[in-house]
């Protein structure tokens, strides 16, 4: 396993070295997001000034939840990008090269492309939770909190988006419906937390993990709520491991397409 | 090394789709469609020694990718066993992996925007080699391959030659004892396929590496490999010595007549004889000699025409190779 990570982490660096090749595109997509996710958290803080508190939600926990969930985009796309890509890797044929890998499948898979844009929703993100925790005074216990469920949403926003894509193997030309999937997990995930309330908060905790992303996190964080925190952490061990077995079993359904492809 | 190196057994693969049935509206087409389900490899079997060069041919669809993929553990197997160094490729595809080098002519495994010295180390990497072996290789890869001259460009910037020698390398940097390769030489000017292939018999004959190919490229089989397995319709048709191909198949001669003078008419030929070039200064005629022997045919032609020299020769690999695919495609 030790051999696994290593190797896994060489992908990644020379993903980020491949990226960082063609310099103004890498400069430009980091920036780029950066200020796209600003002119984000703007919008709702003007909302949330004008209707006031929702919830219990106020402004410094809407930065707080696009904090949490650009974090888990930004750290799961920029090491683990290669399972957003399965739909393409799969119509182009381009998934025989991690099967013929000696390493095993899903983290060659998995690191095998780098999402330049995510470098910049990983600093939103950083610079959204500093505000957070300066705006809620935190307070030690609560910035260990933060950083530790920051660690487990990210586990839940990649079992999410490995679940999503494996759907690929069962059906041809699936990046819409994969992609829709996405942005049905993705768009609840930067919603204002004080929106899901009863079935609404069921469903996107128990269901599909929206809320495990970004707004669970912030409730724990400012309640201080270990029972909640707990509950965060048995949930992302079972998305976690749900998500490998149905990786593998989807795999089993892989019939490998011939289209003409360059390296990526 | 008592075992072969490949093993094949009544290798199957069957493929399901959906198909529109045109007697049905769309709309049951859409919500209700038909699942047909095609054979694309239909009960394949041979063996492969260690060393051995083979050529594994057939037409488009003939199923020579997907036998390839299911020896690789790209596929799995609908039904059949496959064994390749004694490795079940579906239970053990990591193990094989570290066993077997693949090229996929179509396809590039190699980091696009990165320098080629930098793919080389990052499979180097990839199957666990220590650093100085890596760079030992890479050296040794380098001038076996030639690559010194653009070692440090990046790969999209590569000429297609110069990247599929890049390729081969990359796929050779862990000594693996079988090389795969479909299609190798696809789209390579007639230099770089002949450099390909020199490269592919010096280390088959340095590192006893054994290669198996497939290829359209009757170049690829006549001068690389010296065992041929031709697969048509998904199913072995032939399984022979590359060099008994073309006299195994051959039920036809080709004879060449140059003329005299000139030719000036073109009479009707006896049963058996067709023309297959004809202009004034030489005639070239097919004779089939399962209808007529070659003396009673230049016996015949003697008499229709006036000529200066005549030349009775074989038909080419190429030709005796589309007869194959022809003759297999009536029957199906």
């Amino acid at each position: 396993m030790a051999n696994e990570l290593q190797f896994a982490l060489y992908a990644i660096k020379k993903n980020i070295q491949s990226s960082a090749e063609l310099r103004t595109s890498f400069l430009m997509n980091v920036i780029g997001m950066f200020v796209n996710n600003t002119a984000f958290i703007l919008l709702w803080v003007f909302f949330v000034k004008s209707v006031g508190v929702i919830g219990g939600w106020t402004a410094a926990d809407i930065i707080g939840l696009q904090g949490y969930t650009s974090l888990c985009y930004g750290v799961v796309f920029s090491t683990c990008f290669g399972i957003r890509k399965i739909p393409d890797y799969i119509s182009s044929g381009v998934f025989d090269r991690f099967m013929l890998s000696p390493k095993n499948l899903l983290m060659r898979t998995a690191t095998s492309a780098f999402s330049v844009s995510s470098l910049g929703d990983i600093i939103f993100g950083v610079v959204c939770l500093c505000i957070y925790a300066v705006l809620i005074h935190a307070g030690l216990i609560q910035v260990a909190l933060m950083l530790a469920i920051a660690c487990i949403a990210s586990i839940i926003f990649l079992s999410a988006i490995l679940i999503i894509n494996s759907l690929s193997f069962f059906f041809s030309d699936s990046s819409a419906v994969t992609g829709s999937l996405f942005e049905l997990f993705l768009t609840p995930s930067l919603f204002h937390g004080g929106a899901f309330q009863g079935a609404m908060r069921f469903i996107f905790t128990f269901i599909i993990p929206s809320l495990l992303v970004g707004a669970i996190p912030v409730e724990i964080v400012r309640d201080a709520s270990f029972e909640k925190f707990l509950l965060v952490g048995v949930l992302a061990v079972i998305w976690f491991l749900f998500s490998i077995y149905i990786f593998n079993r989807s795999v089993r359904h892989y019939e490998s397409s011939n289209f003409m492809t360059f390296g990526s | 090394m008592d075992q072969p190196a490949i093993t094949v057994s009544n290798l199957t693969k069957k493929f399901s789709f959906t198909a529109k049935e045109e007697s049905s509206g769309w709309i049951k087409n859409l919500f209700s469609p038909v699942t047909k389900e095609i054979v694309a490899v239909d009960g394949v079997s041979f063996s492969v020694e260690h060393g051995e060069r083979i050529a594994f041919i057939g037409p488009n669809g003939a199923g020579k990718s997907t036998t390839i993929k299911m020896l690789t553990g790209i596929l799995f197997p609908t039904s059949g066993t496959v064994s390749i160094l004694g490795l079940d490729p579906t239970k053990d595809r990591k193990k094989l992996a570290y066993q077997i080098g693949t090229v996929f002519g179509q396809r590039s495994q190699l980091l696009p925007n990165l320098p080629l010295t930098d793919s080389l180390e990052f499979f180097g990497v990839m199957y666990d080699l220590p650093e100085k072996i890596i760079q030992k290789r890479i050296v040794e890869l380098v001038d076996l391959f030639d690559l010194g001259s653009f070692i440090s460009q990046p790969v999209r910037k590569l000429s297609l030659g110069q990247r599929m020698r890049a390729e081969v390398a990359a796929s050779l940097i862990h000594k693996p004892k079988i090389i795969l390769l479909d299609e190798p030489t696809i789209g390579l000017d007639v230099v770089a396929k002949k450099a390909l292939r020199d490269l592919l018999i010096r280390i088959n004959k340095e590192e006893n590496t054994t290669i198996f190919l497939t290829s359209h490229d009757v170049g690829d089989i006549e001068s690389l490999c010296d065992r041929t397995i031709v697969i048509n319709h998904g199913s072995v048709i032939k399984d022979l010595p590359t060099q008994d191909l073309a006299r195994s198949f051959v039920y036809e001669k080709f004879i060449d007549l140059v003329a005299e003078h000139k030719f000036s008419t073109f009479p009707k030929l006896p049963a058996g004889i067709r023309y297959a070039t004809t202009n004034a200064n030489k005639i070239t005629v097919v004779v089939d000699i399962n209808k007529i022997s070659v003396q009673a045919a230049l016996i015949k032609l003697l008499t229709l025409f006036e000529v200066e020299d005549i030349d009775v020769y074989n038909a080419d690999l190429e030709t005796v190779i589309r007869h194959i695919y022809e003759r297999n495609s009536d029957r199906a």
